[in-house]
């Protein structure tokens, strides 16, 4: 419950002193360009992958980059840089049933 | 991104994990921050990235509560170019060991040519050669330069009047003019002897001819001495070439000036050595920095040129030569430059006489010391041969 709380301070906060969101919530910040890269930053680590397949931890849910090709070009604690053919991101909640 | 460059100058190595749970094992690589690369999936068990060198060396401490196992695939960068360049270093050295052989044998003197001197003659300049270590098989550097053997060889060896030494590239050419004596003349044409300067005949000796004049006789230029006409009378005239010596005394005046001070410039033995090497007009000098404290010098600048094959290189040794130098003042008493005049002055005289001319008496006619001076006027007398050839043409006879 003060998680949740504190959540929304947070997220009040961010909307009154216009701040960027991904600082105050640590949430992913996803750069993409085009189909070729993408760039995700404040993720939690590397759950799989597979040259067709992305998976990565977030601080909420997970998220599901697919495509073809994949090669990971930079991996660093809160950063990693994608390269291939990507198809589709997804946001898995915890909450729908996820793989954790 | 990370500066690959840096990473190829410290080395990097491309590593294969086979195994399960291998996003784990990456996971806590990352957090070790170890920065991997170019991860890519081969299958279901397998995952090939590269890292640094550096990293590479502790992989194994992460990997040991993993199931992973590590193969090192592929080592690239510097250090690795470096290992092989060591374990090659035959090669190089090798390389290394055969340009300097080259340029050796391109600096080694191979051959000596000789062209125009007779086989003795030629003999004597090879021994000559042989002395100063010109010799096929030295080396260059250790040989005097050209002008140096060219002096060398005109100095020493008698019957030369002129040597060219060429250096072309490995080899000594010698062009050789020898004195030559002038050949004597077989058949002489008929000819009188006629006296070359006024003179008081003191002794004749005639071969051939018919003797005109008498001991005692005072001569004038060109008067006849010893006549090619011979015959009696008139009578069965013949003409042939006189020949003969007729002496004579003769008469010189000679003004010499001789200072009594006199200022030199000598070497006084003080020398030091500079040595460089020349890339082009640059010199880098590589021993003899310090500045000889000479307040007078004279520099001799000795270039050696370095080949190979049968190029020129662009570098040459350049040997210097600082020799310190001392004024010295020479002083004479008065007596003393009288004297030195006097020989200055025979000197000149038989310098300009025939070489069997003999000085028979001198006498000082004015004697002046002026302005630091001495100056004299002396009166020789000599005793010369004063005959001198004279064709007789056919038409001048009567």
């Amino acid at each position: 419950m003060a998680k949740k709380w504190g959540q929304r301070v947070r997220n009040w906060m961010a909307k009154k002193m216009d701040l960027p969101q991904d600082v105050m919530m640590d949430l992913p910040r996803i750069t993409m360009i085009g189909q070729i890269h993408i760039y995700i930053e404040n993720h939690r680590g590397l759950l799989a992958f597979t040259d067709k397949e992305l998976r990565l931890l977030l601080k909420q849910g997970q998220l599901l980059v697919k495509g073809k090709s994949f090669v990971i070009k930079t991996i660093l604690p809160e950063e990693i840089l994608l390269e291939g053919k990507i198809d589709q991101v997804l946001y898995i909640n915890e909450n729908s049933g996820g793989t954790k | 991104m990370k500066n690959q460059w840096i990473d190829f100058l410290f080395g990097m190595v491309t590593v294969k994990i086979t195994g399960k749970g291998i996003e784990r094992f990456i996971n806590v690589l990352t957090r070790n921050e170890i920065i991997i690369w170019n991860v890519k999936r081969h299958g279901t068990e397998t995952i090939t990235f590269q890292m640094k060198l550096e990293d590479a060396k502790n992989i194994r401490y992460f990997a040991r509560h993993t199931d992973c196992q590590i193969t090192f695939l592929k080592r690239k960068g510097v250090p690795f170019l470096f290992r092989r360049l060591l374990k090659n270093s035959g090669f190089l050295t090798g390389a290394v060991i055969f340009l300097l052989i080259i340029f050796l044998l391109s600096n080694v003197i191979w051959g000596i040519e000789i062209k125009g001197a007779k086989p003795d003659t030629e003999y004597q300049i090879r021994k000559e050669l042989d002395r100063m270590g010109v010799k096929i098989g030295k080396l260059q550097f250790f040989v005097k330069n050209v002008e140096g053997i060219q002096r060398e060889l005109t100095n020493n060896v008698g019957n030369l009047t002129w040597v060219g030494v060429e250096l072309k590239g490995t080899t000594y050419h010698l062009q050789v003019v020898e004195k030559n004596e002038p050949e004597k003349q077989k058949e002489l044409s008929p000819q009188n002897l006629v006296a070359k300067k006024k003179a008081i005949i003191v002794k004749t000796f005639v071969e051939e001819g018919k003797k005109v004049v008498d001991i005692h006789d005072y001569v004038q230029k060109g008067q006849l001495l010893v006549s090619g006409e011979i015959g009696q009378d008139g009578e069965n005239v013949k003409l042939v070439p006189a020949k003969g010596k007729v002496w004579g005394e003769t008469w010189y005046k000679s003004h010499v000036e001789q200072p009594l001070d006199t200022k030199f410039k000598v070497l006084n033995g003080n020398e030091k050595q500079r040595h460089a090497l020349a890339f082009g007009k640059f010199e880098l000098p590589i021993w003899g920095f310090k500045d000889p404290e000479y307040k007078q010098f004279e520099m001799e600048k000795t270039i050696y040129k370095l080949h190979f094959l049968k190029w020129v290189l662009p570098v040459s040794y350049i040997q210097t030569t600082i020799r310190e130098s001392e004024d010295i003042i020479r002083s004479y008493t008065k007596e003393q430059a009288e004297q030195i005049a006097l020989e200055r002055a025979k000197k000149e005289i038989k310098s300009r006489l025939d070489e069997d001319a003999m000085f028979k008496d001198e006498k000082i006619l004015h004697k002046e010391v002026k302005n630091g001076k001495v100056i004299l006027d002396i009166h020789f007398k000599m005793i010369e041969n004063i005959a001198v050839e004279q064709p007789i043409s056919k038409e001048t006879r009567e």
